[in-house]
């Protein structure tokens, strides 16, 4: 996996705000998994690996759509409804991947939010890590979640957010309330595609999409 | 090469651990518990809406102590309540040194859980008053800001990029929304209630009525004041009537300053002047008199 080591930007605010959209936003895809509507999706791997959420990713297998316009039709290689992450393959590679964060969010840090808000594609909102909490999944499973200011709407979801220097701290995944969004923080989704990839190699080749839970 | 987006992050970062470590759980309410600021090393200052109950009011700390607490006093005209921790051992906010600016990056802060500080981004939008509260009270000013008061933060500081305090943030003056009382003011009523254990406010026993005056009124005020408080009754051995206030009576200014309505009379009746004899400016038959009245205590 190639990640990019962000350089600092060169002076003013809006320079750094512009070299940091320039670097991440050519790992945002748009996700039609829904006969209406569309999510977002990151570049996890540049070998093809699509993150999105779970919610996302309907029953049958989405259409990829890169920065370049250029669409693919997908393989659903993992999904887990109880963090609300799904992983895509399409066929493509050499594509741009962003480097996950190596530190915990904190709170105060600044965070941008990629993603095709109300279907306007491309969006980026901005807003700060208001507390780190954990969550309990149906299954009873705790996993820490990201909350944030960052004003999110329908079509964020499975968007990256990422600290100033461009490193994804999470994926958005929902919102509460109407001001509070929410985000599956990067170490749940590193897990996510770790166990994922080692069960996909220890299967046997499949030629259809495997539908059910990997977890 | 320096990146200013890091160093405002960090900058932010630093600000919320900082100004987090004076900033407290109150758990004097039924629902989730509200923030405050720890004014001295065993007082802390809150809003006076979240602190429902007299008794078993409980504090917990940054670093998770629980302490009991008991409130020393309340001015519910501005939303601020002073409580008094079981002991000392909390570490006092920094007010900022130059109020707050419209356009300034600031961070509302909150501790509502045992979580840990909670925070939101957003800018000064404006600064307001003076603003007559529906509690009878008189903020000289306010900020607005655009960030988000997520439950649990009335109490709570706005504090700037440094981790100083701009003001403490309320949603219970203003039904709902959000503003912030400066922390001058807020720091000004916190003192009041440590010292006397309530916000003392000037008392004169007048009703009034506010009224134009004549353009001739006006040449014998010698200056441009389109209203007054026309005086239209003095409670009985009220200091109004006690100084020779008359029904009748314009009342133009206090000490002064001009008088054109009641907003007006009630800020120039502060704790300060109490007990002092003040320069009343009246029109009396159309002329301009001095009535010196010992002001009394409401």
């Amino acid at each position: 996996m190639k990640f990019i080591i962000p350089e600092g930007g060169s002076g003013t605010f809006t320079e750094s705000l512009d070299a940091l959209v320039q670097r991440v936003m050519p790992s945002l895809t748009i996700v039609h998994g829904h006969r209406w509507g569309a999510g977002a999706g990151i570049i996890w791997g540049e070998d093809g690996l699509i993150l999105t959420n779970n919610h996302v990713v309907g029953q049958r297998s989405p259409v990829v759509k890169l920065q370049d316009d250029s669409e693919y039709a997908s393989r659903l290689l993992a999904r887990d409804p109880h963090v609300d992450l799904a992983l895509l393959s399409i066929e493509a590679s050499g594509l741009t991947t962003l480097a996950p964060a190596p530190i915990s969010p904190r709170v105060g840090e600044m965070v941008f939010a990629f993603g095709h808000p109300w279907g306007q594609r491309n969006s980026v909102t901005r807003g700060i890590v208001s507390t780190t909490l954990t969550a309990k999944t149906r299954r009873g499973r705790e996993i820490p979640i990201i909350r944030s200011d960052v004003p999110l709407a329908p079509g964020n979801s499975g968007g990256p957010l990422v600290n100033v220097r461009g490193e994804v701290i999470g994926i958005n995944a929902m919102i509460i309330g109407g001001d509070q969004s929410i985000a599956i923080p990067v170490s749940v989704v590193i897990e996510f595609v770790e166990r994922a990839l080692s069960k996909q190699k220890n299967r046997t080749r499949r030629t259809k999409p495997v539908p059910e839970s990997v977890l | 090469m320096k990146n200013i987006l890091v160093e405002l992050s960090d900058a932010l970062v630093e600000s919320a651990e900082r100004a987090g470590d004076s900033t407290v759980m109150v758990n004097a309410r039924r629902r989730i518990p509200a923030s405050g600021i720890v004014y001295t090393e065993d007082l802390i200052l809150t809003a006076n809406h979240v602190v429902e109950r007299d008794e078993d009011i409980s504090v917990t700390l940054p670093d998770g102590t629980d302490l009991s607490a008991s409130v020393v006093g309340r001015d519910p005209g501005s939303d601020l309540a002073l409580i008094k921790l079981e002991r000392s051992g909390a570490y006092p906010a920094e007010p900022a040194k130059m109020p707050a600016r419209v356009g300034q990056i600031v961070l509302a802060l909150g501790r509502p859980s045992k979580n840990g500080i909670e925070a939101s981004l957003g800018t000064v939008s404006a600064i307001g008053g003076p603003f007559r509260t529906h509690h009878g009270g008189m903020l000289e000013r306010y900020l607005r800001t655009d960030s988000i008061p997520y439950p649990g933060f009335s109490g709570g500081p706005l504090v700037a990029a440094n981790g100083t305090v701009l003001g403490l943030n309320t949603s219970g003056l203003t039904r709902g929304a959000a503003i912030t009382i400066p922390t001058d003011i807020a720091w000004k009523v916190a003192e009041t209630i440590a010292k006397h254990g309530h916000i003392r406010r000037g008392y004169l026993g007048i009703r009034s009525q506010a009224v134009e005056i004549s353009i001739d009124a006006q040449k014998a005020l010698k200056r441009e004041q389109a209203t007054g408080l026309l005086v239209m009754g003095l409670e009985k051995d009220s200091p109004a009537a006690a100084g020779g206030l008359m029904v009748g009576d314009i009342l133009v200014g206090v000490s002064g300053s001009p008088v054109t309505d009641h907003d007006r009379l009630f800020a120039q009746l502060t704790g300060d002047v109490i007990g002092k004899s003040t320069p009343i400016d009246v029109l009396r038959g159309g002329q301009l008199q001095f009535v010196d009245v010992v002001i009394g205590e409401r």
